[in-house]
Parts: C-alpha cells; structure tokens; sequence
C-alpha cells in the first residue's frame, strides 16, 4: 500500500472518530450541561416558583393547577441541580471517553495499515516466485524442446558422415539427410510456434454468419481428425469476428479433443444467446481436464502432453484471440465425459 | 530551622481550637446497650448544608459506627427535605435496628429541635465500646439522582420511545453520583453501667 493511501486511511479514521464524539456529546448534553450551569436559568425558575405560589394566594380555586405547575418546574430545578453537581465528573467522562475511542480508531487504522502492508508485501512475493516459477518451467520446455531435434539431428548427421565414408548409395545417404532435415523441421516448427504466439496480430473484424461458418468448419474440417466427428446443433447469429483468426481459436480447440479422445468421438458446436451476446458452446466427448490444470489451462505451456509434442500455447493463443475479439474464451465444464469451452463475442462494431 | 520549629510549634498550640471548631456530637448510652448520637444544631448551620438543605432536593445524613477492633458496626440515616410548596420540612428517620419516623415539620427552630433528638446507631455487646464514627451529608437522594439521570438520557427531557441511546445512559449513569458535600469523623468511648 502506498504512503499517501496510508494517510489518508488515518485522516479518515481520525475524522471518524471526531465525527463520532461530537455526536456523542451532541446528543448527551451539549447544550443543556451548559444550561445547568447558567445562573439567568436558575432565577428564572426560581422565579416561577414564586410565582406559582403568589397565584395560589390570589387565586385559590386553581390551585391544584399551580401545584402541578409548580412540581413540574420545582423537578427540572432539582434535575438541573443534580447536573451541576455532577458537571466536572460528567466533563471528565466525556474526555475519558474521546481519548478511548481515539485510542481504539487509531488502533484499529493503525492495525489496518500494517496488515495491509503485510498482505501487499506477500502477494508481491507471491507474484514474483510465480512469474519465475513460469519462467523457469518455459525455460525448461524451450531446451527440451530444442535439445530432442538437435541431438536426433546430430547423431543423424554422425551416421550420414559414416555412410559416406563407407561409400553407400545415393538412396541410403538421401534417407539419412532426411532424418536430418526432419528433425530441422521440428526445430523450425517449435520456432513457428513460438513466432506465431509472440505475433499473435489484431483481428479485422467482419460480419460473419457463425452458422454458416460452423457448417463449413465442419464440412472442411470432417477428415482432419479421423476419430472425431464433428456436429453442429444448428441454429444462427451473426458475430463481428475476424474469420481466419477465429477458424484458427476452433482448430485448437479440436485439436485438444483430438487428444482427449480416446478411440472414438465427437466435438458439437452449439449457439446460443447469452443477454445481448452471441456464445458458442463447444463440447467433447473426451476424458476432461485434470483438476490440477483447470485453473491454469489458459496459461502458456500449460500442457498434459510429453515434451515434443507441444507447447501448450494452444489455448492461449485462443483465448488472446478471443479477447482481442472484444469477448472471452472460458472453460464451462470439464468431466471424465467431456469438456466444453465457451466463446462469446463481443459487442464491437464491425469494421 | 528556627523558623521551621517555631511554625510547627505555632500549629500544635492551635490544633485544638481547630478540632474545637468542628461540631461534634454527644454520643448517648441508652437502656439495651444502645448508642446513640445526638447531633449539634451547628452542624445544619454548616455553610454547605445550610445552603443544600433550602434546595428542595432531600439532603442525607449517613452515620456509621464501627466499633474499634471488631467488625461490629451499627448505622443510622436522616432525610431532610424542604418542601418548596408547603414551605415546611419533610424528615425521615431509620435508626440502626430499621425503626423509621417521619415528620412534617413547619419551622426551622422546630427542625432544630428534631434534629438535636438523639439517633440510635449502635448495639453493644459490652459494658463499654470504643466507636469510630462517621457522617457524610449527601447532596440529593438515589432517586432524585436516577431521575435526573433518566432525563437527561432522553434528551435533555424530551422523551423519545426507546428510552434514549444506551450509550448516552451507561455514560450518564456512572457519572451521575451523589458526591457528599460534607463529611465528619469522631471517636467516642461509651459505658454502660
């Protein structure tokens, strides 16, 4: 918590706890502790009194009136009298009082502060050994990543030497270059990977019938992962999306389901209308997201796969995407029975 | 130093007309074994007496007697209240043994009078007692007190539903306490024979 944010919590306490005093003693005396005390007050009630009793002398056959008059000012006399002989107790009472209140406002603020502060500085800590934990765990996938292809691609390498050397065929040395070559495949791909979530670029955004375009995802896509069959639940709404880049937010997600599959499956796109906005529901069939990873599952390299067979910047890349889409990407339900994600577009004007 | 020894020789020769000036009642030994004290007028011409006993609130005399060495100890207590009205004096007595007497008196030779009757405040157990003694004059009654205190809790009199904040009332309640204005102590040696 800053300095400045920190006064003002204790000038506010500090009014509080003025504010709180003054109406106590506001609604206990104030006025009438002075009144008491005032002499004009006393001999003017004194007066009454003799008035009342002068009345009574004049006017007998009303004289139960002037009684009750009389008793009722001859009581306040007595109240006020009372007070007065209470007053310098009464006053130290009341100082006694706004020094604890003071006392407790001025702990509680000061007690607040500091575990502010407390909880501030942990989460910093918090949040700096989490930003190196993530970096710690990229830069062990990014030399695993690399370390697989360039030690295949050396030994690969090493045994096209040794079969020149022995003056092989021409086939036997084409066929171990091509090793060489796929593994420089990986590498590039693993650089692609990389490259694309680095440049991930800002959607140009167009009115997209998402009916039509779910027809023809499924229509195009039917083959590309042979286990996987792709429906879609019917229905329409026209979004403002980026068409290209919202294919690509779809193909990751397929992909993931790809893998969650075992054996045979499907993946169904379902649209719906969510108040004002448009959300497309897609589920699979698959074996759902572990516990330990649905909090983390947007975050990059956040992958159940082994190393080398990706990132897991899938999701994140889809979800940035779907952000940049003025809307969201989220995770709405994961079981042994499958996963569904949810995108919901944005209240953007098409460009 | 000379000056010191001649100063404090100076106070002890003057002590006793000092003690001399304070009213001291004459402590009475009754059939029973019963001590009584009967009070000097002087002590109601006292300057702060005087002047609370003409307020209309109810002035109280409370007398304690302990007996030295023991745990004994007997009391009395005398209400006196001018009514305001009437213009006479309204007085309540309780002895030791819980004996109550009440009076309208019309005057203030006639409450003189009252007041110099002794008061019972004792029982002895022995031919002879040693008595500490004391009296405190209170400036108002418990419930002249608490009726003040519940007034002033509801707003300086005007009466709200609920009785007035509960804060405002503990406040007032432990302020509002009948401080005495005066306070006297004597001893007396009483035999019974």
């Amino acid at each position: 918590m800053s300095r400045s944010r920190s006064i003002a919590v204790l000038v506010l306490a500090f009014a509080a706890a003025t504010l709180l005093f003054w109406l106590v003693l506001h609604e206990m005396s104030g006025l009438w502790l002075d009144v008491a005390l005032r002499p004009e007050v006393r001999q003017a009630l004194e007066r009454s009194l003799e008035d009342q009793k002068r009345l009574r002398a004049l006017d007998p056959a009303h004289r139960d009136d002037y009684r009750r008059h009389f008793d009722a000012t001859s009581k306040l006399l007595h109240r006020l009298d009372v007070i007065r002989m209470n007053r310098e107790q009464m006053l130290r009472r009341f100082e006694l009082t706004l020094v604890t209140i003071f006392a407790i406002v001025a702990a509680i603020a000061a007690m607040s502060v500091w575990m502010r502060y407390r909880r501030a500085q942990s989460l910093e800590r918090r949040q700096y050994l989490d930003r190196v934990a993530v970096l710690q765990e990229t830069a062990r996938r990014h030399a695993h990543e690399m370390k697989g292809p360039l030690t295949a691609a050396g030994l690969e390498l090493e045994r096209a030497g040794d079969i020149v050397r022995r003056g092989a065929s021409e086939a036997e040395i084409a066929a171990a270059l091509d090793s060489v070559g796929d593994e420089l495949e990986q590498l590039s791909r693993f650089t692609r990977q990389n490259a694309s979530f680095a440049a991930i670029g800002s959607p140009v955004l167009r009115e997209v019938s998402l009916g039509e375009m779910i027809e023809e995802f499924c229509a195009t896509f039917a083959n590309a992962w042979p286990s996987v069959a792709l429906r879609f639940s019917g229905g329409d709404a026209v979004v403002c999306a980026d068409r290209d880049m919202l294919r690509q937010v779809l193909v990751n997600l397929c992909t993931n389901s790809h893998r969650a599959i075992e054996g045979s499956g499907e993946v169904t796109f379902a649209i719906a209308r969510r108040g004002t906005r448009v959300a497309l529901d897609v589920s699979d069939t698959g074996g759902g997201i572990a516990e330990s990873l649905r909090a983390r599952v947007f975050d990059p390299y956040v992958t159940t796969r082994k190393m080398g067979e990706g990132m897991g910047l899938g999701l994140s890349i889809s979800r940035k995407i779907m952000l940049d889409h003025g809307g969201d990407l989220q995770l709405l339900g994961t079981s042994p029975d499958g996963t569904t994600f949810r995108l919901t577009f944005g209240e953007n004007e098409c460009s | 130093m000379g000056v010191l020894i001649r100063v404090v020789a100076i106070a002890l020769l003057m002590l006793p007309a000092f003690a001399g000036a304070q009213p001291r009642p004459s402590f009475i030994a009754q059939p029973g074994r019963v001590v009584a004290a009967a009070l000097p007028s002087s002590l109601l011409a006292e300057r702060d007496v005087h002047r609370q006993l003409g307020s209309g609130l109810t002035t109280t005399f409370i007398l304690v007697a302990r007996q030295r060495d023991t745990d004994r100890r007997g009391a009395a207590r005398i209400e006196i209240r001018f009514d305001l009205w009437d213009e006479v004096w309204l007085v309540r007595k309780i002895e030791f043994d819980g004996k109550e007497e009440r009076q309208r008196i019309a005057s203030r030779e006639l409450l003189d009078t009252w007041w110099r009757a002794p008061v019972r405040l004792f029982a002895a157990a022995a031919d002879r007692v040693a008595l500490s003694v004391t009296l405190t004059v209170l400036p108002f009654s418990v419930a002249e007190g608490e009726d003040a205190r519940q007034w002033m809790s509801k707003s300086g009199g005007v009466a709200v539903p609920d009785g007035g904040s509960p804060l405002i009332a503990a406040l007032i309640g432990t302020a509002l306490s009948a401080k005495p204005i005066r306070s006297y102590r004597w001893s007396a040696d009483v035999a019974f024979r």
